[in-house]
């Protein structure tokens, strides 16, 4: 009897979930699943108020991070407004991964910032400023220079100036003398601004 | 000469932190963000850690747990210095395992005498 050739398996087609199904697995107990599936969810906004509501719960940062990621890549003003609460966590870890899915928000996170800037918990200010560094927005100098000359918090202070910095110009050069003067008791705030102005006056 | 990792994603705190020790004599090596700081104490021994809470990539408070975990495994002083003054910050800070908390902004003299307390166990001030 000749040799019978062993058929090769038949590859595995990719599973495709439904919405609801990928939902269902956002609360999967293995990470690995409710990471793939709040990925998988990109694209579904029907899936928004779920995965908003999974932001604060998931312990896993990789899960989170899948999480935002998903939800930034929507970029609409209700998710913007669903992750700034974020902003005041006691969880640091959740605070500045919120942070960094706000500053990818260009379109919508705009719209936060008259109330982020005016936000009563100065953790919060500071937080803004963090979002600001990296948001990709052509009014967010503007708004870093208002935080510089008006916040009445030196920690926030110094965040802003510490964002503005690497895109600053001669043009800042008053603003950040003045917060210098406003906080004359900051040594932080003074040798920070004494270290950028040679860059700035074009004598480094 | 007494090594320092001065972890912050701020360069401007960096750059403070960083003369202030040099000036007083430390050796200062500085990383980005936590997990910057955890690839640089598996190649480089130091004798402190200076970290920040809020930084992208890894957190000041995982930064610390992973200094503290087996896979670093480093015994050396950790000092937190964070804007965070809210009440807990601290607390969170020592269960990751710091060995002070401190809220920015920290006066030079300060910076250096808690750095020369924590590497050497003396006081300079005293």
């Amino acid at each position: 009897m000749g040799l019978v050739r062993k058929q090769a398996p038949e590859p595995e087609l990719p599973q495709v979930l439904d919405t609801d199904e990928l939902v269902r697995r956002l609360d999967d107990p293995d990470p690995e699943l409710r990471r793939e599936a709040a990925l998988e969810l990109a694209g579904k906004p029907e899936a928004v108020p779920e995965l908003l509501a999974r932001v604060g719960l998931e312990t896993e940062p990789r899960v989170r991070d899948a999480v935002l990621t998903t939800l930034a890549g929507h970029d609409s003003e209700a998710v913007a407004a669903g992750l700034a609460v974020h902003l005041a966590s006691d969880e640091a870890g959740l605070r500045t991964a919120v942070a960094e899915a706000l500053a990818s928000m260009p379109v919508s996170t705009p719209a936060l910032l008259p109330s982020l800037l005016a936000a009563p918990d100065h953790d919060v200010r500071v937080m803004t400023a963090m979002v600001l560094a990296d948001l990709p927005h052509p009014e967010a100098k503007s708004w870093l220079v208002q935080m510089i000359a008006e916040d009445p918090h030196p920690n926030v202070v110094t965040a802003a100036i510490d964002a503005l910095l690497p895109a600053a110009s001669a043009e800042h050069i008053g603003v950040l003398e003045a917060a210098v003067l406003r906080f004359p008791d900051d040594p932080f705030l003074a040798f920070t601004v004494r270290a950028a102005l040679p860059r700035l006056t074009g004598t480094a | 000469m007494t090594r320092v990792l001065v972890v912050d994603d701020a360069a401007t705190v960096r750059l403070y932190h960083t003369s202030l020790l040099r000036e007083a004599g430390f050796e200062v090596a500085e990383a980005a963000n936590g997990l910057e700081a955890v690839e640089a104490a598996m190649t480089t021994p130091f004798d402190l850690f200076v970290v920040d809470v809020n930084m992208p990539k890894m957190n000041g408070y995982a930064c610390v747990e992973t200094l503290r975990s087996e896979t670093v495994g480093t015994a050396a002083p950790v000092l937190m210095i964070s804007t965070e003054d809210r009440p807990g910050d601290a607390d969170r800070a020592y269960q990751a395992g710091a060995n002070l908390y401190l809220v920015k902004p920290v006066a030079a003299e300060r910076l250096v005498r808690v750095a020369t307390m924590l590497t050497t166990g003396k006081d300079p001030a005293a």
